[in-house]
């Protein structure tokens, strides 16, 4: 019991990233129903943005600053990912994605895939082929409730996402832009009739999307301490996951479904490894995440196709 | 049609001879370059010395037996092909403009591809650079200069008797002329060899006797010609039946009354079919013959080889035969991405399990699981059977995943089979009891044939075993394409609730998509692991699947043409061009060497392998943005996404006024 409670609790700080990671998707694919396969690796840009700029402050692996100066190196490298994604969100869609507005569904999915393999390569020319340490700057406390163990980059984690996803919650329900947006995304040529500016409420929406993905990419380098070109990958895949197996579309639903992915995850590794005999998989669950993951992913879109939240809408003549 | 041979006859026409300096010239330059300059002199001089003297040659019987087919089937179909072309072009295109094209697209590749610096594979990719840089140029130059486009209708007349003969006429006199000019050409040639010295005295019995037979069969292949080009021309309007005047409209419309009512766009791909002909180069009658010498290349290549490009043939034909897998799976993710249009992000999970099918049943695998013996020699007999059986399988797996998920849209399912591309490596690596997990299996038997030899170090055989696989793989596409079912492919893809509305299954004909693609996967995997001799997990990660994405995507969504050319570029990229420029940077005294160095500065690490994937990236974004239809598209698929301004149907073309008996009847053309 104690060791199910201890991994809920890693489940919901890496379900908290793979939630902030999946808002982008369901953001990008309510507005313009484009799969964006960059966007785990906009995720991944993120987390090396935010190294190089602990860096430039002068930042190692081995400094423990205190503080003030902890404080705004935390926040310089967190806002300063976030603003480097959310441009590149904007440029990308710019140049990949509006140019194919009204051609054949495949050809931006296509598009998003040669996008996703690009990122990937500049990760790789600038870091290196190699894992890339992530200064652990945040002190690292650890918090006994009973026999369970909280620790404060667990907790920062939570936090921080939780702050970040009732912010765009907020926005996108009370704001003009979010109404826009919404509008955008319901019948985007009504919405033009409307007097919305399409063309800068999608820009907005990829802004938006990828900075969510910087800030994802920040809170996982405090998390786990090291990031490499390919993780964006991976890591979007899941995250992808779970904002179907949310409802895609459904900002409520990508958050639910992060935070039940990431739980998933963590309980997987409880599986014992059969080939010590009795129940359970070879070489233990945690070698088999991903395949439960998409095991999962496949099963919820064979019984319930718009996800747990979302709308089973009528294809469109 | 049968006509005296006389010298009136024989000699060109007044209205011929344009033609015929156009065509000459235009075949004669590209042959000759490849029969002096290169080695199809050389060919024929080692096979005729192999026949007189078999003692002193390096060529077996058989190889010279295989080269004397190639020599024979090569001359015969260039001369034929010459006296097609000065039958059916109409002449409306100048002698420059077709000189230029033939320099660019004949005479260029075949100079590139015989400098030995270069070989096939880079050769080929320089022309193609070239040709890419000359469309783009031309395009610059017709736009400056306003050349309007040609009006698509001229040449749809039809014939009658008198042109049909004239028509023959011409193919005669062009094949008889052009093959009496290249005698000449070559007897002038041999000449100057035998009195340098650099040409045996025996082989002039064998000059002389085909200055004299190459006329002869000049004229029997013209005659050859002129009537596969009489095959071509419009039929005249047939005349009515059954005699009825009064129910005109059941009439059959004639070809051209057909053609008239069509778009531009369609009626442009229409007359490619048809002679007389405004670009006989790039009419269907033409793609014959080019094909025709691609297959007789193809077959003979490994004979040829060593004389076209020296020593080293087996490394070559190693690479070309794991070219051939790609053109396999490209074929079949055609099926599933081109044909039904729907997205496979995990086509690679089909081709692991065909792998995996033969590197268990291959291998000692089985015997190690379930403790029975096998005999391995008797197991590589199993491979032919194998090799329907493991495309079975795969084709049952993709059933089995697609009957739960296809009612999906769109954008689900290729998350689904994009998960299901992930799975299964993950089980292949996990299962380790039974696929001896990440250390993959080694020792897998290659398949057995009587009296060939096969091992990894002979690819001979390999070559033609997937050149024979391919070609199975060809037809069979062809044939579903056509079929029924293939039908119902494009109708789902081009609008699912149209198709479903006019009846077709949803359901199955998208399972039948599934299964097809997965089969054809399943048929290269096993390959893959035969040809391989073992199985690793590693070979299949989702990359692979983008991969085989970007060889459809790149050669052309939905044209069979365009994805083998698509496979067969991106695989010259990855494993040849790539790896070259790597091997060429390795090397201080070359160019490249100071290239990778100053990169090296900026980037530390870099290598070009290390960068193909964001050639790839660059790539499909490129293609999706620029020309969506790929490069070599099929003529569908061009007109719907460049629908734009010439697909309006010319209302001044419809000569029947609506309400007339006849407009019904016209207006259901299509």
């Amino acid at each position: 019991m104690t060791l199910l409670l201890q991994e809920l609790i890693v489940g919901l700080a890496t379900g908290a990233i793979y939630a902030l990671i999946a808002l982008g998707y369901t953001m990008v694919y309510g507005i313009i129903e484009l799969i964006n396969f960059a966007h785990g690796d906009i995720f991944m840009i993120g987390t090396l943005v935010s190294i190089t700029i602990m860096n430039v402050m002068g930042i190692t692996a081995t400094s423990h600053p205190t503080g003030w100066t902890l404080i705004s190196v935390l926040l310089v490298s967190c806002l300063g990912g976030m603003l480097v994604c959310a441009i590149l969100g904007v440029v990308i869609e710019r140049v990949a994605y509006r140019p194919l507005r009204n051609a054949p569904r495949l050809a931006p999915l296509i598009s998003a895939i040669g996008v996703s393999l690009v990122l990937e390569n500049v990760g790789l020319l600038w870091k290196g082929i190699n894992y890339v340490s992530f200064p652990q700057i945040f002190p690292q406390i650890n918090y006994n409730i009973g026999s369970i163990t909280i620790t404060s980059v667990n907790i920062l984690v939570i936090v921080v996402s939780l702050v970040l996803m009732v912010a765009l919650q907020w926005m996108v329900s009370n704001t003009r832009i979010g109404r826009a947006m919404r509008a955008v995304a319901q019948d985007r040529e009504a919405a033009a009739l409307m007097g919305v500016n399409v063309d800068r409420i999608i820009a907005i929406t990829f802004f938006i999307g990828a900075a969510l993905a910087g800030a994802a990419g920040f809170i996982y380098g405090l998390q786990y301490g090291s990031t490499i070109f390919y993780i964006g990958f991976q890591l979007g895949l899941i995250a992808f996951t779970a904002a179907v197996l949310g409802g895609i579309g459904n900002l409520v639903g990508a958050m639910l479904g992060g935070v039940l992915i990431g739980i998933i995850d963590a309980l997987s590794s409880l599986i014992p490894d059969s080939n010590n005999g009795g129940f359970g998989l070879p070489h233990g669950g945690a070698a088999w995440h991903e395949a439960i993951i998409f095991a999962i992913l496949i099963l919820i879109l064979v019984f319930r196709p718009s996800g747990l939240l979302g709308q089973q809408t009528p294809e469109k003549v | 049609m049968s006509m005296p041979v006389s010298a009136s006859t024989l000699l060109p026409a007044r209205e011929t001879r344009p033609l015929l300096i156009k065509w000459t010239v235009a075949l004669l330059v590209p042959l000759a370059v490849f029969t002096f300059i290169w080695s199809g002199e050389a060919i024929v001089n080692t096979t005729l010395l192999g026949f007189i003297s078999p003692a002193n040659s390096n060529y077996d019987t058989s190889t010279l037996i295989q080269l004397t087919i190639f020599i024979l089937v090569f001359y015969a179909v260039v001369i034929a092909f010459a006296a097609y072309l000065i039958a059916v072009d109409t002449g409306r295109r100048t002698m420059l403009e077709v000189w230029l094209d033939i320099l660019i697209f004949a005479v260029i590749p075949l100079l590139l591809v015989m400098e030995p610096q270069l070989g096939l594979i880079i050769g080929l990719a320089l022309s193609a650079l070239i040709w890419g840089i000359y469309f783009y140029v031309r395009n610059l130059v017709r736009k400056m200069a306003h050349v309007p486009p040609a009006p698509p209708l001229q040449n749809l007349t039809v014939l009658d008797t008198e042109q049909q003969a004239a028509l023959v006429r011409r193919a005669v006199e062009g094949g008889f002329w052009f093959a009496v000019i290249f005698a000449l050409l070559w007897l002038v040639v041999d000449l100057i060899f035998f009195f340098v010295g650099t040409l045996p005295a025996i082989l002039l019995i064998w000059v002389a006797l085909r200055t004299i037979l190459l006329p002869v069969a000049g004229y029997f292949l013209g005659r050859l010609s002129g009537a596969i080009a009489l095959r071509r021309v419009l039929p005249a309007k047939e005349s009515k039946k059954n005699g009825n005047s009064a129910n005109s409209s059941n009439d059959v419309l004639s070809k051209r009354h057909q053609l008239e009512v069509l778009s531009a766009a369609r009626v442009r791909e229409e007359a490619k079919d048809l002679v007389p002909n405004d670009l006989p180069l790039r009419s269907a009658g033409a793609q014959r013959f080019f094909l025709i010498l691609l297959v007789v290349f193809l077959l003979f290549y490994p004979a040829l080889d060593p004389i076209l490009f020296g020593s080293g043939t087996n490394g070559r034909l190693a690479g070309y035969g794991d070219a051939g897998y790609y053109v396999i799976l490209a074929l079949g993710l055609n099926i599933v991405v081109g044909f039904a249009g729907l997205l496979d992000l995990g086509y690679v999970a089909f081709f692991a399990i065909g792998a995996y099918v033969w590197g268990m049943v291959g291998s000692t695998q089985l015997n190690y699981v379930f403790n029975i013996p096998f005999n391995a020699s008797l197991m590589s007999w199993l491979f032919w059977p194998f090799i329907i059986i493991a495309a079975l399988i795969a084709a049952m797996w993709g059933v089995l995943l697609g009957a739960p998920t296809l009612r999906l849209r769109g954008d689900y399912l290729a998350i689904v089979t994009l998960g299901f591309g992930e799975i299964v490596p993950i089980v292949f690596l996990e299962m380790d009891k039974f696929t001896n997990g990440a250390n993959g299996i080694v020792g897998v038997q290659s398949p057995s044939f009587p009296g060939v030899f096969w091992s990894i170090i002979t690819p001979m055989p390999y070559y033609y075993l997937i050149l024979a696989l391919i070609g199975l793989t060809i037809i069979a596409n062809i044939r579903l394409r056509d079929s029924r079912l293939g039908r119902a492919w494009i109708a789902i893809r081009e609008d699912e609730i149209a198709a479903a509305s006019s009846g077709v299954n949803l359901v199955r004909t998208k399972l039948f998509a599934f299964a097809a693609g997965a089969f054809f996967s399943g048929v290269a995997g096993i390959y893959h692991a035969a040809k391989l001799g073992g199985v690793s997990p590693d070979n299949f990660s989702f990359g692979d699947s983008v991969i085989y994405l970007a060889m459809v995507v790149i050669g052309g969504i939905g044209n069979i043409p365009g994805v083998i050319v698509g496979a067969l570029v991106v695989y010259a990229i990855n494993e040849f061009i790539l790896a070259q420029l790597d091997t060429l940077a390795a090397d201080p005294s070359n160019f490249m060497h100071s290239v990778l160095i100053s990169i090296s500065h900026v980037f530390p690490g870099f290598t070009f392998g290390n960068i193909r994937n964001l050639i790839f990236g660059v790539v499909l974004i490129l293609v999706m943005i620029f020309r969506p239809e790929g490069l070599i598209p099929s003529a569908r698929r061009r007109r719907e996404l460049r629908h734009g301004n010439d697909e309006e149907v010319e209302i001044g073309s419809l000569d029947v006024p609506p309400g007339a008996p006849d407009f019904e009847a016209e207006v259901h053309v299509e």
